[in-house]
């Protein structure tokens, strides 16, 4: 049974039949003896938004992180945005992240630091001589205020970003991401800390990045059903395993089920 | 949608509080630990072996309380015949802990960068660690005399060794107050592509940095004390005043000048206390 066929919400956007941005092939990621991801492939074109899920412990986060360079691939092939990841040049692994907008669960703001300043930090690494002394270029500035204009927050560029509440700073650290003028965004549960209302807008806020801007968007949630919702593609991961992956619009609800079969370990994060 | 529904119920039992811990966390009063009923005398045992060293005597104190009253009581009334000389010391104290504390603080921003492990390679960390316990196991006054015999008696000696001194106090805390910071900025300065300096400067520093003033203002007071203190050995300040109304016997102006030092102490006790209370 697929979910359509269930009655469930089948987003309007539809994959662009373009090369895609990121491509893993056969991605292990281990610590000595723990394997934590094992035989992935994923593939994230532009304009799409692809929704992660898989219990806590399942490799999402770690799939993230090994994109980036934050773990090291034990096996496989990683290219995002043009970079071989498993083989970088040297300064490679800042200009491979410079093309990787991030956004977090806790959002990690610089809480002291004006909303603007924390959006300026996203162009830290072309920020050019003028910051050895802090500062960003005017048409840095330009940019960030019209990326918090897009957001909704310009209003509060000058206030400390400690002052904002969750949703206000999960935009905000979107705002940042965009300064960056990615060609491909991560996002690690970045709606786990917010109620649900709030978490709609900053997922819709994605979705429209997504389609507008024709960046590709990975995105980790726990809740099944914003994955249906704003996703074009669900990859499910279980154990380190890809279980599912399929348009929302031809998902096996079965198999979505597996995702979240209790394991008879104790629950770790990876 | 009830997609998680449909998922068999293949739930294995958690596993179980064993019943005698389970008693011990359901009792009101919890018995102490094995560690803590074994510490507790151990601690004691340290308390007056040290006491015994010290020569610690509290008959000894009550007896001597007559003494000590007839020689608070040689200190009023106070004089102030020589106020201006006093204000002018005063004055040089504070010039020495103001120059003292800004280099001071500088030197160990730069040494706490090599020494906080978030920020330091392993080979840099643990020299500056060495070199920070090796300054602070040194007293203050022996630098003082150091840099005397460098630059001879006066103020330039005493700042040159409050710096240094600062340098292993203060330069250890800084370095703590860094490996403190929330490790998510940091992780999302790297994840844009930043420099290791940009990294520091936008990641680490705003987060560190009410600590740092905070503590930098505690230097200030510390240094103003510790400037009263280095006039003994000829570095400056209002020590060797003090130290000669002392020996002449001149309590009038011995008193003075520990009124006077009580006055700018607290006024700049209260001034940096409220200055922490709104950075922090």
């Amino acid at each position: 049974m697929t979910l359509a066929a269930a009655g469930t919400t089948v987003p309007a956007a539809t994959v662009p039949p373009t090369l895609p941005l990121v491509t893993v092939r056969d991605l292990r990621v281990a610590y000595d003896e723990h394997v934590v991801l094992d035989g992935v492939d994923l593939d994230l074109r532009p304009g799409e938004m692809v929704a992660l899920l898989g219990a806590s412990g399942s490799g999402k986060s770690t799939l993230m992180r090994s994109l980036t360079g934050f773990v090291p691939v034990s096996r496989g092939s990683v290219r995002v945005a043009g970079h071989d990841v498993t083989n970088l040049p040297r300064g490679g692994l800042r200009t491979l992240r410079s093309d990787v907008g991030q956004v977090f669960q806790q959002f990690h703001l610089i809480p002291r630091l004006s909303v603007l300043t924390n959006v300026l930090t996203g162009a830290l690494h072309g920020a050019g001589p003028v910051n050895l002394v802090g500062g960003f270029s005017s048409a840095h500035r330009v940019r960030a205020l019209q990326l918090l204009d897009r957001v909704g927050i310009a209003h509060k560029a000058e206030e400390p970003a400690r002052s904002l509440s969750g949703g206000q700073q999960q935009r905000v650290a979107i705002a940042r991401a965009l300064m960056q003028q990615p060609k491909v965004i991560l996002a690690d549960e970045p709606v786990a800390s917010l109620d649900p209302k709030l978490a709609g807008s900053v997922l819709r806020l994605l979705r429209q990045i997504a389609t507008e801007d024709g960046i590709p968007v990975l995105v980790s949630l726990h809740v099944l059903h914003l994955a249906l919702e704003h996703g074009d593609r669900v990859v499910g991961l279980r154990q380190g395993r890809v279980l599912v992956s399929a348009p929302t619009a031809r998902l096996d609800a079965a198999a979505l089920a597996g995702l979240y079969e209790e394991e008879d370990d104790d629950d770790h994060d990876l | 949608m009830t997609t998680t529904s449909e998922a068999p119920a293949r739930r294995s039992a958690p596993p179980a509080l064993p019943p005698g811990e389970r008693a011990r966390l359901e009792r009101a009063f919890s018995v102490p630990r094995a560690r803590f009923l074994v510490g507790l005398p151990i601690a004691l045992v340290v308390l007056i072996w040290s006491m015994g060293g010290a020569e610690f005597n509290v008959v000894e104190l009550g007896e001597g309380t007559v003494n000590m009253g007839e020689f608070l009581s040689r200190l009023f009334p106070p004089s102030f015949a020589k106020f201006g000389v006093i204000v002018e010391l005063l004055v040089e104290t504070l010039q020495m802990a103001i120059v003292g504390t800004v280099l001071g603080a500088v030197l160990s921003l730069l040494v706490a960068f090599a020494a906080a492990s978030n920020i330091a390679p392993r080979w840099l960390y643990y020299p500056a660690r060495w070199v920070m316990n090796i300054i602070r196991s040194v007293p203050d006054l022996v630098f003082a005399l150091m840099f005397v015999s460098a630059v001879g008696l006066g103020p330039f000696a005493g700042i040159l060794a409050m710096t240094l001194g600062s340098l292993g106090s203060i330069g250890k805390i800084f370095a703590e107050a860094m490996e403190s910071v929330d490790r998510g900025p940091i992780v999302a300065m790297q994840a844009v592509g930043a420099s290791k300096r940009q990294v520091i400067q936008y990641g680490v520093l705003p987060q560190a940095a009410p600590l740092l003033v905070s503590y930098t203002l505690l230097l200030f007071e510390g240094n103003v004390r510790g400037a009263t203190i280095l006039g003994l050995v000829g570095a400056g300040g209002i020590g060797l005043e003090l130290t000669t109304a002392m020996r002449m016997y001149d309590y009038g102006h011995l008193s003075a000048i520990i009124i006077c030092i009580i006055v700018l102490v607290t006024v700049i006790d209260q001034g940096s206390a409220l200055i922490r209370r709104r950075i922090t």
